[in-house]
């Protein structure tokens, strides 16, 4: 580039800022996407069946959807432009790749979501019924479409393909190619599951809260059932889908981030580490906490347990990821779904049993376990991002040469800016959230329900004309 | 060629932008001003239904830019990395204070969208200035310093970029609103254009100083044109404030609000990073073009159609709130259906 190397802490707040900045916005999809599929299923049924329960459902989680998708947005828009602001060079470089990409995600998810969830949140007793559900629908279509473009453009940065590097730029050659890039077709599946049962598990929670309460009872049991069935169908699938990301992409094309997810530096051990505390300078672990037998069970696939888990110190030292940062990401996610694991298994043992209504404990577990989804999901992505270090374009360019020249000062004010808004703002939503399950699900009259619905209900004014798009 | 399609699409967004956004940014600093609480709630409703749809075409803009124009926006933003963060800081602020507000019903949560809104356009007016002032960069990467934005031109700008926003604000605001709303509505837009209209002329006039293309031969009589069409505009915004119909300040601040980037344009291309950088050095190669070009491109007129129908379900004038059923929102119940006036849909279309 022609110029002296940024210093290396602006490199590493611009790296904080960005991680901090993603992993904020992060929080709010990986709810939002399965609570407008659940809204809209929710907003069918009532079409269906015209019962007030499926109304209470959807007005209920409808509030909690609305601020949490206004965080996601403006969250998001944040990230689109630190791409420029803070890895100006990256943006130069990777920009006629990822932009067509992204913009592809802009016009055909963002602007369909922007433009039908103000009549979802607003368009109730304003619009028809089908209207309303047709407005949902392609909210949640918008949000999954979102999910697609995004994670083809990570999974580019993870397997870059389809392209040739001339003049410091990434020239696309083959779309097909850079679009379903070789990690693409399981990461995607993957995120998709695992945005679904982080919502799954938030319904299954709250519904567990009023359980243990005794609280809108029927609210509380037919969200905790279908929640819960969701999650037994759908965390089976995930074990898989996540076991084969480590067969059918990291062992081949990351191996540096399964050594380090692992937490072994040289490769002789077969037991499998529960906790370790790496240290990088001195490549060895100074602590470690290590199951026998089950490294080489789960990590290499060898039932005989003779075949070592392969160790960090195969790279070199400046090819290496942060250890800390991808083994404990890999555990908050690993651990994480062993929990949810625990939830969906029993759940459907006691939904055999005819005891799903009444077990309290398992309530009590459902309840505590709520943000577990969220977590085990940013937990992934840490191990995702941080496994991918030292580069940004995976083998193709560093991170250090993808970053802008900007004055420590700069980036400095504006991470604490960051920190500040967010962590008033993260505290500002759970409270909302809390206050919001605390007051419980309105209460919907029969009445308010005919079989053919005048679009603006109750006594008005003067008679409306029916808005039909 | 294609390159200059796409820049084409850029400016378009950029406008729809200003256009769009514009008014509701200018809908939240005239909350600032509104002491009496019905009348402030019923601003921030207002902006509600579509505030998401309009911001989408800031992040449709910029994408297009890093797709399209790559080194350009590598360029670009950290030249204006103050303005720009500070902009995103207003922008997640007052996102979030819009549905908390509503949700919440909290008046707290208005202000905040006020100063939020304020924050946004005060940090675009400094970027547009920091921009066209011209940045330093070595073969596209930014080498000047944190405060090069930071000029007594930039100032102006910013300034500039808030009078209008108001203006379109207040514009949009009498054309949703009845009653005393509309009235103050009025009175906002004339103050604020007798303020705006010398402010936006001495930024206009020095703008015209720092423009890369010397205005000589078509370009001379295509920006004189368009600037004559603004001034016609902003004399009609007047009359449309003081004794029009509802709709006629909203179209006047429209069309002076394009005439005017038009004119902008004008006398940029094929400039797009002053004083140097050509669409053709900064485009991105020929396979991320086309890519672009019909991708993108054929999305346009469907998004154009989100956000005509977002304005349309919501067209009307607004309702103060009266004895709603239980769960039907407010700004649900308080806009009125069906208004005789085709009242929203002119800005879509201009």
């Amino acid at each position: 580039m022609g110029l002296a190397a940024p210093s290396d802490l602006m490199l590493d707040v611009s790296r904080w800022q960005f991680a901090f900045t993603i992993a904020f916005h992060m929080t709010f999809p990986a709810i939002t996407v399965g609570l407008s599929v659940f809204l809209a299923a929710t907003y069918a049924m009532f079409m269906r069946t015209h019962k007030p329960i499926y109304l209470q459902i959807f007005r209920f989680w409808k509030k909690i959807f609305a601020v949490g998708f206004a965080l996601g947005v403006v969250a998001g828009t944040v990230i689109t432009f630190e791409f420029g602001l803070n890895w100006g060079p990256f943006a130069a470089a990777t920009g006629p790749i990822l932009g067509p990409i992204i913009g592809m995600e802009v016009v055909t998810a963002f602007f369909l979501e922007a433009g039908f969830v103000g009549v979802m949140l607003y368009g109730d007793g304003r619009v028809k019924e089908r209207t309303m559900l047709i407005c949902c629908s392609l909210v949640a279509l918008g949000t999954i479409l979102s999910t697609t473009w995004i994670l083809s453009a990570n999974s580019w940065m993870q397997t870059p393909a389809g392209y040739r590097f001339e003049d410091g730029q990434f020239v696309p050659e083959n779309w097909w190619q850079v679009i379903f890039n070789p990690s693409f077709a399981w990461r995607f599946p993957h995120m998709l599951l695992a945005v679904l049962i982080a919502a799954a598990l938030l319904i299954a929670g709250v519904a567990a809260y009023y359980l243990v309460r005794g609280r809108a009872r029927e609210f509380a049991r037919r969200t905790f059932s279908v929640a819960l069935g969701v999650l037994a169908l759908l965390l089976p699938i995930q074990l898989f889908v996540g076991d084969n990301i480590a067969l059918q992409y990291i062992v081949p094309h990351q191996l540096p981030k399964l050594e380090a997810l692992e937490g072994n530096w040289d490769s002789t051990n077969t037991g499998y580490q529960l906790l370790v505390i790496p240290d990088q300078d001195g490549q060895q672990n100074l602590w470690e906490l290590s199951v026998p037998w089950f490294g080489s069970a789960i990590g290499a696939k060898d039932l005989s347990g003779n075949t070592p888990v392969p160790g960090l110190a195969m790279t070199p030292p400046e090819d290496q990821p942060n250890m800390t940062a991808s083994f404990y990401g890999f555990r908050a996610m690993f651990y994480g779904s062993m929990l949810i694991f625990i939830v969906a298994f029993g759940s459907v043992v006691l939904r055999l049993r005819r005891r799903l209504y009444r077990a309290t404990w398992f309530h009590k577990l459902v309840m505590w376990l709520t943000p577990v989804g969220v977590i085990a999901i940013i937990g992934g992505w840490v191990t995702a991002e941080a496994g991918r270090q030292p580069w940004v374009v995976y083998g193709q360019m560093r991170t250090e040469d993808g970053v802008s020249q900007l004055s420590e000062g700069a980036v400095i004010g504006s991470f604490v800016g960051f920190l500040l808004i967010y962590l008033t703002l993260f505290a500002v939503w759970l409270w909302y959230v809390i206050r919001q399950v605390k007051r419980g699900p309105e209460d919907v009259s029969v009445d308010e329900i005919d079989p053919d619905p005048d679009p603006v209900r109750g006594s008005v004014a003067e008679p409306s004309t029916p808005v039909t798009p | 060629m294609i390159a200059d399609i796409w820049f084409g699409l850029i400016a378009f967004s950029l406008m729809m932008y200003v256009v769009l956004d514009g008014y509701d940014l200018g809908i939240g600093i005239a909350s600032l001003f509104e002491r009496n609480r019905e009348r402030r709630t019923e601003k921030v409703e207002i902006v509600a239904t579509a505030w998401d749809g309009n911001e989408s075409w800031i992040i449709l803009m910029a994408v297009a830019l890093w797709g399209g124009l790559p080194e350009a926006f590598g360029a670009l933003l950290p030249a204006i990395y103050l303005p720009i963060i500070v902009m995103l800081f207003g922008i997640i602020l007052r996102g979030a204070a819009i549905e908390l507000s509503v949700s919440l019903r909290s008046d707290a949560w208005i202000t905040v969208f006020g100063i939020g809104s304020l924050i946004v356009a005060i940090a675009q007016g400094f970027a547009i200035g920091g921009v066209l002032q011209g940045i330093s960069h070595d073969d596209g990467v930014f080498n000047g310093g944190t405060w090069d934005f930071l000029s007594w031109y930039s100032v102006l700008t910013a300034v500039a970029t808030v009078a209008v926003y108001v203006v379109a604000g207040a514009a949009f605001g009498q054309l949703k609103s009845e009653g005393e709303s509309a009235r103050a509505a009025r009175r906002l837009g004339l103050s604020t254009l007798l303020v705006g209209i010398p402010i936006v002329a001495v930024t206009a006039i020095w703008s015209m100083d720092l423009l890369p293309q010397q205005l000589t031969g078509g370009r001379v009589v295509l920006f004189w044109a368009l600037v004559v069409v603004a001034v016609i505009a902003t004399a009609a915004t007047i009359w449309g404030f003081r004794s029009g119909p509802d709709a006629a300040a909203m179209v006047g601040v429209v069309v002076a609000e394009i005439s005017g980037m038009l004119a902008l344009v004008v006398g940029m291309v094929p400039i797009v990073v002053p004083p140097d950088m050509t669409i053709s050095e900064a485009a991105a190669p020929h396979s991320a073009l086309t890519f672009l070009l019909v991708g993108i491109g054929l999305n346009v007129p469907l998004v154009l159609f989100y956000n005509w129908y977002a304005h349309h379900v919501f067209r009307g004038k607004y309702r103060p709130v009266e004895e709603r059923p239980a769960g039907v929102t407010q700004a649900g119940w308080a806009m009125r259906a069906g208004g005789e006036r085709a009242s929203d849909e002119q800005e879509v279309r201009s």
